[in-house]
């Protein structure tokens, strides 16, 4: 009873996954004292079935997971960090503006407005150096690496169960932080692209009638 | 497994079972209200969707444990009735109708149901609702397009118009108005970069106060030369409508987009209704596009329903088909139980089982029953342990009996009901000059199939043997005397079981009794002899002496003296005769002979003998035609009745009966005399004993020497309520 149990849950968790055809490129980590900053860029995520949703007002995310690792060589090793960001994105139709929050781990850290979709994919799409760990109580100084995917919403197979949209993990060059990193975590300065802080792409202006 | 065992594991399936279902509806329930409140709950909570997910997700879950449960109970009771079980096929066959009662509507409903729902959705998603709330959508955004548009190119105007002039001026403020009523806008105001210049107002617009624009719009005008934006006028009715314009447009360099530039802004408000009804075609348009983004979750969750419920009712019908089973199952399987201990003989064993309905009679009479069994158990029990010490004293007694059968002097036969030799000592062996095997387990007639020995075939065979009868058998070259006594061997109730015969062996007795009887016949005859001799031999020398003294009475004393020897040698020679008669009686001859007849000539000869004494005969039947000696049964009957007459004293009664009774006959002399004493009855029937003083003691002697000549019997019994009777059998009559 068990045993079967335990290999339905295993199946459903296994079965529970569909490969997007969202990829993430351009994944590049940066150092900032004992902040690890990423940048990414989610090609192909705005399909159809994504800009029907965001359109239609209901609340749209993207999740991006974050993990840093030392570099193992067994699945067993231990994992140093994770952390996520969720970018949601609400439609107001009336006032045609598109909102964007940002949450990372769950704290807000930004709300953006923005007008049109090339704007919101943007705003969605490009993470530009974010500080999404701090090495400050890591003591660890082996060879580490950064591991991202990003998960976009959920779909049911068979008509009623769901499975998550997820992207492929893509990892980062592999990096030595510095020996002689300051203890702290700042990390909740940072900003998404297109902030204050690492301001996003130019947003084009509303299409003319 | 035990039974308790099994009664506790079913238990903890059913709080597995119930528990599971609570939680699926649990959860089902957080699931559907968080499903249809998502719109109205904080973005937060439900943007992310994994509340929602992970509520999905249990549900499938469940859902599958529920279907597994279900899989699971048929699969046991598949394997139970393969197993053959005791109550599977009534389990099975319960539960495959509640199951087969259920599942045939409920999977009609159920496609029925979902049919009708995909059927539903379509329609509804295909009914032309969509275009015409694109449509109205797109009018109502290609209004405030062309409003905006307008603003623009109204701002754009002012822009122009206005260009070089202080705007802070009053005599400008009139040039803005001035504009505002010829551009027909409702607000119009002038910013240097976000800092406010001029502005002016339609007093006709209703709104009192200059509205202030967010500070997004100027920024984005400041860095794209244009922008728009719609918000809600103070006092909150219809919609303004802004458009702004930068001055020079959109700036080539980046620092000419730092510089502080002249930013017009342009409104116009539109009328509250319209702006409502446009809002609304907006606004619904919306939803219907999240209805339409949302329709395989509907469907989903709505299939996700039926297929709880369908699994739900197939595993209450399943639940119910076996709990009712078991409720009849499970006393049934604790009476197999109980009938199996009890037949290996535990008879201690109770069904424990609760039932209050006709199982629970059953049981209890189950338990009712064993409970007797048990005590008849113990009852046998008792009685074989009694029974066994009973053999066991039997086969020790029997032993005893058999080691004094064998080591006894006289032979034991024993016979069964059937006429079969069942035992025969080392005794009668020895008497009867036969080995072992030739006598028992035969048949009486096989074993003493011989002349001498069919004897013994034919006392056995005698219904009613009485007492002993002497027998005399020609054995093994010499005569042998027996005393043959035979016994029935009564049962508790009904027929004999069989006979036994006792022989004892009287040769060597009677040998003796003879060379004592001829002692005592040769003293009584010396006696007898030398009585005589004494007034002989004194006459003799009486006369001899007469004689030699010349005495005058010789003559006298010849003549007594010859007179005395001639009586007492006449005496001599009567004795004398008797004996000869006595030794010389001769072998009975056998002649058919009326007996009845006998008796009465016999009887004749004592009436009116001896006065006050009765002769009388009782003859039974019929006495003709008997087989003896009429001489010699007539001089023994003769010399009983002399016997009998003498010994009674008058008055008195002599009675003579004979009777012919199973082949034998018998005569009977009975007196009201004095009786003989014990010691006498001994000798009675030997020569020359005699109680009475006289006569020769040969009559008695002479009567059982007849009697034996004709190979019967004779004894002597007290009569009562005194006297004595003499018992005379004869056999072959």
């Amino acid at each position: 009873m068990r045993a079967t149990l335990a290999l339905l849950l295993c199946f459903l968790a296994f079965a529970s996954r569909a490969r997007a055809e969202a990829k993430i490129s351009d994944f590049q980590i940066g150092l900032d004292g004992n902040q690890v900053l990423a940048s990414l860029t989610l090609a192909s995520a705005f399909d159809h079935r994504f800009v029907a949703r965001v359109d239609s007002g209901l609340p749209t995310t993207i999740v991006y997971r974050f993990e840093l690792d030392v570099v193992r060589r067994n699945w067993w090793d231990p994992r140093l960090k994770s952390c996520t960001l969720e970018v949601v994105a609400i439609y107001d139709a009336v006032d045609r503006v598109y909102t964007v929050h940002f949450r990372l781990d769950d704290k807000l850290i930004e709300s953006r407005t923005v007008h049109d979709r090339k704007a919101l994919e943007a705003a969605m799409t490009r993470v530009d150096r974010l500080p999404v760990f701090s090495l400050g109580n890591v003591h660890d100084r082996r060879r580490m690496l950064l591991r991202a995917r990003a998960e976009l919403g959920s779909r049911n197979v068979m008509s009623f169960i769901p499975v998550l949209i997820t992207t492929e993990w893509v990892q980062s060059d592999k990096f030595r932080p510095a020996t002689s990193a300051a203890p702290g975590d700042n990390r909740s300065r940072g900003r998404p692209a297109g902030s204050a802080a690492a301001p996003p792409a130019p947003t084009p202006p509303p299409p003319q009638p | 497994m035990s039974l308790r065992q099994l009664l506790l594991r079913h238990r903890k399936d059913q709080r597995l079972i119930v528990g599971g279902l609570a939680v699926m509806l649990l959860l089902f329930t957080a699931f559907f209200y968080l499903f249809l409140r998502e719109r109205d709950l904080p973005a937060f909570l439900v943007t992310n969707r994994l509340l929602l997910f992970v509520l999905w997700y249990a549900n499938v879950v469940l859902i599958l444990i529920v279907l597994f449960v279900l899989l699971r109970n048929l699969f046991k009771l598949l394997v139970e009735r393969h197993h053959r079980i005791l109550g599977s096929t009534f389990k099975f066959k319960l539960v495959a109708t509640y199951i087969g009662l259920s599942l045939f509507p409920v999977l009609a409903l159920f496609a029925i149901a979902t049919e009708l729902l995909q059927g539903s959705i379509d329609r509804w998603f295909n009914i032309p609702l969509r275009p015409v709330l694109e449509r109205g959508s797109a009018v109502a955004q290609a209004l405030r397009d062309r409003i905006e548009q307008q603003n623009l190119r109204d701002a754009q105007q002012v822009l122009r118009e206005t260009s070089g002039l202080d705007l802070r001026a009053p005599a400008e403020r009139q040039r803005l108005e001035r504009l505002l009523a010829e551009l027909h806008l409702d607000l119009l105001s002038v910013y240097e970069g976000s800092e406010f210049v001029q502005g002016v107002v339609n007093p006709q617009s209703g709104m009192k106060d200059l509205p202030e624009p967010r500070h997004a719009i100027l920024e984005e005008a400041a860095a794209e030369g244009e922008a728009f934006q719609i918000d809600t006028p103070p006092g909150g009715r219809g919609k303004l409508l802004y458009a702004a314009a930068a001055a020079d447009g959109r700036p080539a360099t980046p620092a000419a987009r730092g510089a502080r530039r002249t930013v017009v802004v342009a409104a116009t408000l539109l009328d509250p209704a319209l702006a409502e009804r446009t809002d609304r075609l907006i606004e619904d348009f919306q939803s219907y596009r999240q209805l339409e983004v949302q329709k395989d979750d509907v469907r989903a969750s709505h299939l996700l329903i039926f297929i709880m419920v369908t699994l739900v009712i197939l595993l209450a019908s399943s639940w119910v088909g076996l709990y009712l089973a078991r409720r009849v199952t499970v006393p049934i399987q604790a009476l197999a139980e109980g009938t199996r201990r009890i037949s290996g003989g535990d008879l201690h064993h109770r069904v424990e089982v609760q039932a209050d309905d006709e199982l629970g009679v059953l049981v209890d009479s189950f338990n009712r029953m064993t409970g007797e069994l048990a005590n008849n158990k113990e009852l046998l029990e008792r009685g074989n342990r009694d029974l066994t010490l009973s053999n066991q004293r039997l086969a020790a007694e029997r032993a005893l009996i058999a080691a004094v059968l064998q080591s006894v002097a006289a032979g034991v036969v024993s016979i069964d009901s059937e006429g079969r030799i069942f035992t025969c000592n080392e005794a009668a062996l020895r008497l009867l000059r036969q080995r072992e095997e030739e006598v028992v387990g035969r048949p009486v007639a096989e074993a003493w199939a011989d002349p001498e020995r069919r004897k013994l075939a034919a006392l056995l065979a005698e219904p009613r043997p009485e007492g002993g009868k002497e027998l005399h058998l020609f054995l093994g070259g010499e005569w042998q005397t027996f005393e043959a006594k035979v016994t029935a061997l009564e049962g508790a109730a009904g027929p004999p079981r069989g006979r036994v015969l006792v022989l004892e062996d009287l040769t060597e007795l009677i040998k003796a009794q003879q060379l004592a009887a001829w002692n005592e016949a040769a003293r009584r005859i010396a006696h007898e002899i030398k009585n005589p001799l004494t007034p002989i031999r004194l006459a003799a020398e009486r006369m001899l002496k007469k004689h030699r003294q010349g005495e005058p009475g010789l003559a006298r004393a010849i003549e007594d003296g010859v007179e005395i020897i001639v009586r007492e040698v006449a005496t001599l020679q009567g004795m004398v005769d008797e004996f000869s008669r006595f030794a010389r009686m001769p072998r009975p001859q056998a002649a058919r002979t009326d007996v009845q007849r006998l008796v009465a000539e016999t009887l004749h000869l004592y009436q009116n003998l001896k006065p006050g004494v009765e002769v009388e005969a009782r003859l039974d039947g019929d006495l003709t035609g008997v087989t003896l000696d009429a001489e010699q049964i007539k001089r023994a009957l003769i010399n009983l009745l002399d016997n009998a007459v003498e010994a009674t004293d008058a008055p008195g009664r002599v009675t003579v009966s004979a009777q012919r009774r199973d082949g034998h006959f018998a005569i009977k002399v009975a007196d009201t005399g004095r009786g003989i004493p014990p010691e006498a009855k001994e000798k009675l029937f030997l020569p020359y004993f005699s109680t009475k003083g006289r006569g020769t003691g040969l009559g008695l002697a002479i009567v059982h020497r007849i009697v034996a000549d004709h190979h019967g019997s004779i004894r002597v019994e007290d009569n009562h309520p005194r006297g004595t009777v003499f018992t005379v059998e004869l056999p072959g009559a």
